[in-house]
């Protein structure tokens, strides 16, 4: 088993749709939420993922393809 | 009682040992170092601090280290000078240039990397590393010579020839990571994790970070023990303006200076502004952006500390603003025009906005005004390469000289 620590950038269509239900239906990952903030026209999810790599390559990239930005909890350390 | 109290969350507030860790393990949020103020005001004073040395490091009782025995090239205490010849340009009577860009490896970076190097040492660790794109690279290799142990740093691999002499020059294992910035991101992030090392901006960050204090001690210091009115900072992670106001409140705490009431505003470029972005928005989520902008010093697309330098920005009454490629290159000549300094990209975007908010009256023409600059002209010469003064070519005579000099 693998973790990823996540802060998720949700666009304002998305807000109000279960997305992270339905990930869990399509992969077999175990999400932890660990905080949120949601505003008028975003929201922000801080989660935990655990699963074999593989699947949470896909379950990340399929959170992508959805519109959600997907970044590490540590953000750009590229300096 | 030490003056390290510990490590604390910024967003539940849960505490830590003072350890190379970095993000709560309950809401993931990023760790600050806490002190024991009362302490430290035993012992700190004006006096005291007077005669520390002529670096940063005469904030020693601020500063995230238990050694005395610092590894510093003697970054800090830069000069903070009266910008008289911008000031009447701009209409502002009383604007300060802090001039970060005469630190050992010439940018703001050697008091953040002095701190971390400084931490990791006494925390045990023998290796060094850092993801960079410039003025970072350069410090971390710098340091990391001189405190004379092992460095790495991941580099894109496409990186500018003159960054990469910047840095290799002082020998560090230089890693040029073939893929773009999100991947190289994401494996840095990786092996921070796999590997013992300290690596000074990601399991050292919460020490590193308290680096930037130091810009705001050094400024109310050299103002006459008072701080400034109105500040224009440049963001990139948003770290720098968070760390500068912490400075001046913890100075404030500790009876060293007045009430603070300082107006924080940021500067980022156009193509790179996902904080000032937010700013206006007037959304506290800072989303994730694409960096496309010649000030690449400040290309941060998803910056760790946006949010908290838009709470400074809302908190403080401050303004936030961006400008385009042409008006960075216009404000760094600007700069050297007016006051003799050359800065880079990033000081091109500061002097920039700064301009845009006195032009606006965002910033009132009596107020007490300082504008950071952060890194030096010259490791950015490209940018501006069209913008410099052309040799005037004469035959090597004094009658070609004097028809020239009737025609200038």
């Amino acid at each position: 088993m693998s973790k990823k620590q996540l802060d998720l950038i949700f666009p304002e269509d998305l807000v109000k749709q279960p997305v992270i239900w339905e990930m869990s239906k399509k992969f077999d990952v175990i999400f932890n939420i660990r905080r949120a903030r949601v505003t008028e026209t975003t929201g922000e999810l801080v989660i935990q993922l655990d699963g074999d790599d593989e699947t949470l390559d896909k379950a990340v990239e399929w959170l992508r393809k959805k519109g959600i930005k997907v970044k590490p909890v540590t953000h750009d350390v590229l300096e | 009682m030490e003056k390290l109290s510990g490590l604390k969350c910024k967003e539940c507030g849960r505490k830590y040992q003072a350890k190379a860790i970095y993000v709560c393990e309950f809401c993931f949020g990023p760790l600050e170092v806490d002190y024991n103020y009362k302490q430290i005001k035993s012992h700190i004073s004006k006096e005291k601090i007077k005669t520390g040395p002529n670096s940063q490091w005469r904030y020693w009782e601020l500063l995230p280290v238990e050694t005395e025995s610092v590894i510093s090239l003697g970054e800090g205490f830069t000069p903070l000078l009266p910008a008289r010849n911008l000031g009447k340009l701009l209409g502002l009577e009383k604007l300060y240039i802090k001039n970060d860009a005469v630190n050992p490896t010439y940018s703001f970076k050697d008091r953040v990397v002095s701190v971390a190097i400084t931490r990791a040492v006494e925390l045990g660790f023998d290796t060094v590393a850092c993801a960079s794109t410039g003025n970072l690279a350069c410090s971390v290799s710098a340091y990391g010579a001189y405190a004379g142990i092992k460095s790495f740093v991941f580099i894109p691999v496409d990186l500018e020839k003159g960054k990469i002499i910047g840095a290799g020059i002082y020998q560090p294992n230089l890693i040029g990571v073939e893929g773009n910035y999100d991947q190289v991101n994401r494996l840095c992030s990786e092996i921070a994790d796999t590997f013992p090392w300290a690596f000074v901006n990601i399991n050292i960050r919460p020490y590193y970070a308290e680096g930037s204090k130091t810009l705001g001690f050094e400024v109310a210091e050299q103002l006459g023990w008072k701080a400034p009115e109105h500040v224009v900072i440049p963001l990139a992670s948003g770290c720098l303006m968070t760390k500068i106001y912490k400075g001046l409140k913890e100075f404030d705490m500790l009876g060293l200076i007045g009430k603070v009431r300082t107006k924080f505003s940021g500067a980022q470029a156009e193509g790179c502004s996902p904080i000032v972005t937010a700013y206006k928005e007037n959304s506290e989520i800072v989303k994730p952006v694409k960096p496309n902008t010649i000030a690449k010093s400040l290309a941060i697309g998803n910056p760790a500390d946006g949010y908290y330098a838009w709470k400074t920005m809302k908190e403080t009454g401050g303004f936030a603003e961006t400008v385009n490629d042409e008006e960075i290159i216009e404000g760094i000549r600007v700069l050297a025009e007016t006051e003799g300094i050359f800065t880079e990209t990033a000081g091109g975007v500061t002097v920039g906005v700064l301009k845009k908010l006195a032009q606006t009256g965002r910033i009132k023409k009596d107020e007490l005004t300082v504008a950071f600059i952060t890194g030096n002209g010259l490791k950015t010469q490209e940018a501006v390469s069209e913008a410099v003064s052309r040799p005037k070519k004469i035959a090597p005579t004094l009658k070609a000289f004097t028809e020239e000099f009737q025609r200038m």
